[in-house]
């Protein structure tokens, strides 16, 4: 029978309550007739709910990582409590009797997995472009282009301080036509300027900061509509319709899927990948949670992030991420396109917990020195496309303080302010618990580099502080 | 190269895109920022790019402004990016010394942030993800995430809560000291008082050094928390001394208290002097204290007793009340004086009782000698239960100090030999001569053994608090008070509410049951048949819950009886009650057929409440379904649901 640990079952939870309240069913005895196949492969029960017929629910483990829960039960949560439940079953290892499959779980076996061959198959074959489609999309874009713009010209024409009250409406009104026009990045980015404008007003004593933050979105879309004007229009002119690895897709408001990615080889093979933070931020013009992830890859060195979407109006349905302390096995790693820190997205992967060498070899994968790391966030920085922080792990010489300001030294003498980024929230504040770790050389600290206006330094929001023996984590 | 002119072009730009570029034209500050660039443009073709957009900029169309000018900000955002200062001059300083935490823990986002939220963030239910995380992972709080902000929590408005955290903060050890001091304001409020606090818990007598640093900038709150952690360092005698003259208020509050804890001749007579003068100084005597302060109680006490005696008209209530913080304070005390003292009163208790000018001489009595009961159940120690025990044996046929000798010996004897000697006053026959002082006898022992209680898997005193103990009890006791004769005490029959719902029981039953222990089955066998006779016996006082929770927890049957008792009192019954006890017992292993049976037996009765009749004709014959399809309970949302 397959092992599986606790930490295992809360990531499989779409939230913790589901897991909680399937530990609840598990622990009050609402499991009967629990069952194996002989190799353990599948396992299934029933579990009493309110109504008369009790609930079927099985769990394949033909994939270990990947469980299929199924359940009879009409949850919309995948999986549901019922399946967790049975999971904590065997987590208390109880005695499931070997049986032969049942046939109706036989049946939906084999449906699924000519399901999958038939994705695969799906996938292997090039997909039919729509051309007059895609076509009358790429004009419509390149319309809402021009009406962009114009607003844009528009609003700084009046002043961006303007963008408030009844203007601030009147915007959200263009900028819903962004949206069906294909455009809902631009759109996102002008609820942002005005909910940015709107701070400004409502507290007057940060608006250095805000007028900055308000400015690069400005500037942000104005390259946007002038990078995205030329990228479209050569796309309608040669009648190529295919994704492309551009980050301009994506800031126009598409989304990436997992075939479009492999499809422009935009992939990495074997990765193998060690979460170094994770935290957690609601983004309020979309109204939905932003779980972050960062992740090291091992191999290359490179920093990626994962990012998962939890809409506030689906938060229930909307399977939540966590932190994760395995090592992760991934056969293919889709990268999303892009510089610096990537998103990055698997279908599979197989965890295993780090190996104290795989951990020791950790901090050396940090860049050479401060001064490098500092080059390579400047280059992103000056990118009007790319976010003005850079997610880095750097070496440790020494921590101490600088007219009582806490400050990073690299083992060749080089130095950085270490301070909470504001644009993060207080939330996110944790560079203070750095100073409680035992900061020692031949450590790595991972965290971001950031541009702060308000006295115009390079500085070091830290996050993780990772040793040969662990990764110590100042957030999550 | 001086920046500034870029910075100020910045600046300008920002400022111009705020507030309209349709002002460009008239923005002199602008054009003033551009002149000052043209240098820089003259040395560096980036700067030189930049004066050339500005240029423009300012001489463009009005249409066609707003876009050059985030064009020229993209640049000059870019070059401040690439200037940006990332070096540090000047001396590197080593962090201040305080504790490192090298334990990692793997708590994830998940099981961690709820915590977290708790501790920082307001509104309800706070307390109960604080007090449940602390009983289910303790370890969390060692997590150098979460004790700062377990700091803070002091700092909370909800002083229940900013209790827990300064309560879970002194189990964290010394390590935590350094937190705790840092960012602390001598002059803050109550939060840093009570980092004083915990301070003091945690090093005792070693804080001395930092407190006596601390204390002339101290002021209010912060000051008498550190007055009163001068108290643990043996040698601040000569200072507090000082302090209860010049302080005023709490402060001089904290003062006594902390002298209330050192020892020596000065102490001693400044004590004896203060008691004269200060009517609540006695307070601070409280607790467990050097033997000056026992002696000089068992001397107030005397001397207050004796000054009743010897007045010539009634002691007022009032001059009674005075008596309470002395018995209070000495209260488990067991210096030679003290015991003396209780082998003096023994003889006064008499006189007092007969004294007609006392207003009530049995309130008096009682006080006193419930400060020795007390006084045993909180303390205990050998001496003060020898002295109990010497004051029955003078003579023991009198009841006034039978549940003293009883705690005492409790304490100091083996089970079987204290039931031997004891049980005999618990009358299980009317007695034929002497009945009365049988009864008080009986009684005596009564309120004794109402102070013990059998708590998850040991017996604890109950004093207002609970203090376990070791020792045990013979189980033939459950037997024997089975069969008591009497059950009140003083003629009167306490009431309770053990599950709170409603149902009065009597004090009694409800001792006997918190006497007994659940896991013995010689105990369980000897009380089940008693509460089963009893749950029939007053059934028309409709405490059929009370008796069949009390059933259950001794692995009794109740079911069977419900036919008889449900519905035969005034009061109507709670469906929820009904899904509770069920429940519960579904939950303990009783046999779903039983349960069925008792379900029904409810239902039938017809005493379901009017709100609840409708509910219950649905869900219980569908829970008896349920049961005998070998299915769970259900859960109570599951009832409810059916309405």
């Amino acid at each position: 029978m397959m092992e599986v640990t606790e930490q295992f079952i809360l990531l499989q939870a779409p939230n913790p309550a589901a897991a909680e309240n399937g530990r609840k069913l598990w622990k009050k005895g609402s499991f009967s007739g629990l069952c194996q196949t002989e190799d353990g492969a599948v396992c299934w029960g029933e579990c009493a709910g309110s109504g008369k017929t009790p609930y079927r629910v099985s769990i394949d483990w033909t994939n270990a990582q990947a469980p299929v829960c199924r359940c009879s039960c009409p949850s919309r949560q995948f999986p549901c409590k019922h399946a967790l439940g049975l999971m904590f079953g065997m987590l208390e290892k109880s005695p499931f009797a070997v049986e032969a499959l049942p046939q109706e779980l036989a049946e939906k076996q084999a449906k699924q997995a000519a399901r999958a061959a038939k994705k695969a198959q799906t996938a292997a074959k090039p997909k039919k472009t729509n051309t007059a489609a895609q076509k009358k999309k790429l004009s419509r874009q390149l319309e809402g282009l021009d009406m962009a713009e114009k607003m844009i010209g528009d609003l700084l024409t009046a002043g961006a301080g303007t963008l408030a009250g009844a203007s601030a409406q009147s915007y959200d009104k263009l900028a819903k036509d962004l949206g069906s026009c294909y455009l809902t990045g631009l759109q996102a980015s002008f609820a942002r300027l005005a909910l940015t404008v709107r701070e400004i007003q409502k507290a007057p004593q940060g608006a250095q900061r805000g007028y900055a933050q308000a400015l690069n979105i400005l500037v942000a879309l104005r390259s946007t509509i002038k990078k995205s004007r030329v990228f479209l229009q050569e796309k309608l002119d040669a009648g190529a319709y295919s994704a492309e690895d551009t980050l301009l897709f994506e800031a126009l408001g598409g989304v990436w899927k997992l075939e479009d990615l492999r499809a422009i080889g935009s992939v990495r093979e074997n990765a193998r990948l060690v979460q170094l933070s994770f935290d957690v931020s609601l983004d309020p013009v979309k109204k939905e949670y932003v779980e972050r992830g960062w992740w090291l890859d091992l191999d290359t060195g490179c920093i990626d992030q994962t990012l998962n979407y939890r809409p506030l109006k689906a938060l229930k349905y909307v399977k939540g991420e966590d932190s994760c302390f395995a090592l992760l096995e991934v056969p293919l790693l889709c990268l999303y396109p892009g510089e610096g820190n990537r998103r990055i997205r698997w279908e599979s992967c197989a965890s295993r917990p780090v190996t104290p060498q795989e951990q020791a070899a950790l901090p050396a994968l940090a860049q050479p020195g401060l001064a490098q790391a500092v080059k390579l966030a400047k280059g992103q920085f000056k990118n009007t496309l790319l976010p003005k922080y850079m997610a880095v792990l750097v070496p440790v010489g020494r921590l101490g303080q600088v007219d009582g300001a806490l400050v990073l030294e690299d083992p060749a003498g080089e130095r950085l302010r270490l301070r909470d980024r504001a644009e993060d929230g207080p939330d996110h504040a944790c560079t203070a618990r750095l100073s409680m770790l035992d900061v020692r050389p031949g450590s790595a600290l991972f965290g971001l580099l950031f541009y702060d206006e308000s006295d115009r330094t390079i500085c070091l929001h830290p996050y993780s502080l990772v040793t040969p023996e662990q990764t110590a984590r100042l957030l999550f | 190269m001086n920046l500034q002119p870029l910075y100020d072009v910045k600046s300008r730009l920002e400022q111009a895109a705020m507030a309209g570029a349709g002002l460009l034209g008239e923005d002199f500050r602008l054009q003033r920022a551009a002149e000052a660039l043209k240098p820089l443009g003259a040395a560096s073709p980036v700067f030189g790019k930049i004066v050339q957009g500005l240029e423009e900029l300012l001489a463009a169309p009005a249409q066609e402004q707003g876009n050059r000018l985030l064009d020229v900000l993209a640049l000059v955002n870019a070059v401040v990016y690439t200037q940006g200062v990332s070096t540090v001059p000047g001396e590197l300083e080593p962090l201040p010394d305080g504790p490192r935490y090298m334990t990692c823990l793997p708590v994830s986002y998940g099981q961690l942030h709820p915590l977290l939220e708790a501790l920082t963030g307001t509104g309800g239910g706070r307390m109960g993800v604080i007090q449940d995380t602390w009983e289910a992972h303790p370890e969390f709080f060692r997590d150098y995430r979460v004790l700062p902000a377990l700091v803070r929590g002091l700092g909370e408005s909800y002083a229940e809560l900013a209790e827990l955290n300064q309560k879970i903060l002194t189990t964290q050890g010394k390590a935590v000291v350094p937190l705790l001091k840092e960012g602390l304001d001598p002059e803050g409020k109550r939060e840093m008082a009570r980092r004083v606090e915990v301070i003091a818990a945690l090093e005792g007598a070693q804080a001395t050094p930092w407190l006596l640093e601390l204390l002339p900038r101290a002021k209010k709150d912060v000051r008498g928390a550190v007055i009163a952690g001068l108290g643990a360092g043996p040698d601040n005698a000569p200072l507090l001394l000082e302090l209860v003259k010049t302080e005023r208020g709490k402060s001089r509050q904290a003062a006594l208290a902390a002298l209330a804890r050192q020892d020596g001749e000065a102490v001693r007579a400044f004590w004896a002097q203060e008691l004269e003068t200060n009517r609540e100084a006695v307070d601070c005597l409280d607790g467990p204290r050097p033997d000056w302060a026992s002696d000089l109680l068992a001397a107030g006490l005397r001397e207050r007793l004796e000054r009743a005696l010897g007045e010539d008209k009634k002691l007022s209530m009032e001059a009674q009340a005075v008596l309470r913080p002395w018995c209070s304070a000495a209260q488990g005390k067991d210096s030679p004086a003290m015991l003396d003292f209780w082998r003096w009163v023994d003889g006064p208790l008499d006189a007092l009782a007969q004294a007609s000018h006392v207003a009530d001489p049995a309130i008096l009595e009682e006080r006193v000698c419930t400060c020795l009961l007390n006084g045993l159940c909180q303390v205990g120690s050998a001496p003060l239960c020898q002295t109990a025990l010497e004051l029955w044996e003078r003579d023991r046929e009198r009841p006034r100090w039978i549940g003293h000798a009883f705690l005492a010996a409790v304490l100091l004897w083996e089970p079987a030999a204290v039931y031997e000697t004891f049980s005999p006053y618990i009358q299980v026959q009317q007695p034929l001569a002497r009945t009365e002082g049988k009864r008080l006898l009986h009684e005596g022992l009564l309120k004794a053994l109402g102070r013990l209680h059998w708590e998850e898997r040991r017996y604890v005193f109950d004093y207002g608090l609970s203090r376990p103990i070791s020792q045990t009890l013979d189980p033939r006791w459950i037997g024997r008070l089975t069969h008591a004769v009497w059950r009140k005490i003083d003629g009167k029959e306490r009431k309770y509410l053990p599950f709170g719902h409603g149902e009065v029981v009597g004090g009694f039953d409800r001792d006997l049951c918190n006497l007994a222990n659940p896991d013995d089955p010689e105990t369980c066998t000897q009380l089940v048949p008693y509460l089963r006779r009893r749950m029939e016996v007053l059934a028309s006082q409709g405490s059929w819950y009370t008796y069949s929770r009390w059933i259950l927890r001794f692995h009794g049957q109740f079911h069977d009886l419900l036919p008889k008792v449900v519905g035969k009192g005034q009061q109507k019954v709670y469906l929820y009650y009904v899904w509770q006890l069920f429940q519960l017992a579904f939950q303990d292993g009783y046999p779903p057929e039983q349960l069925a049976e008792g379900l029904e037996a409810v239902l039938a009765s017809g005493a379901l409440r009017a709100e609840d009749k409708e509910l219950g004709r649905k869900a219980i014959p569908h829970t008896v379904v349920l049961l005998r399809g070998g299915r769970p309970f259900p859960e109570w949302s599951d009832w409810w649901d059916m309405r």
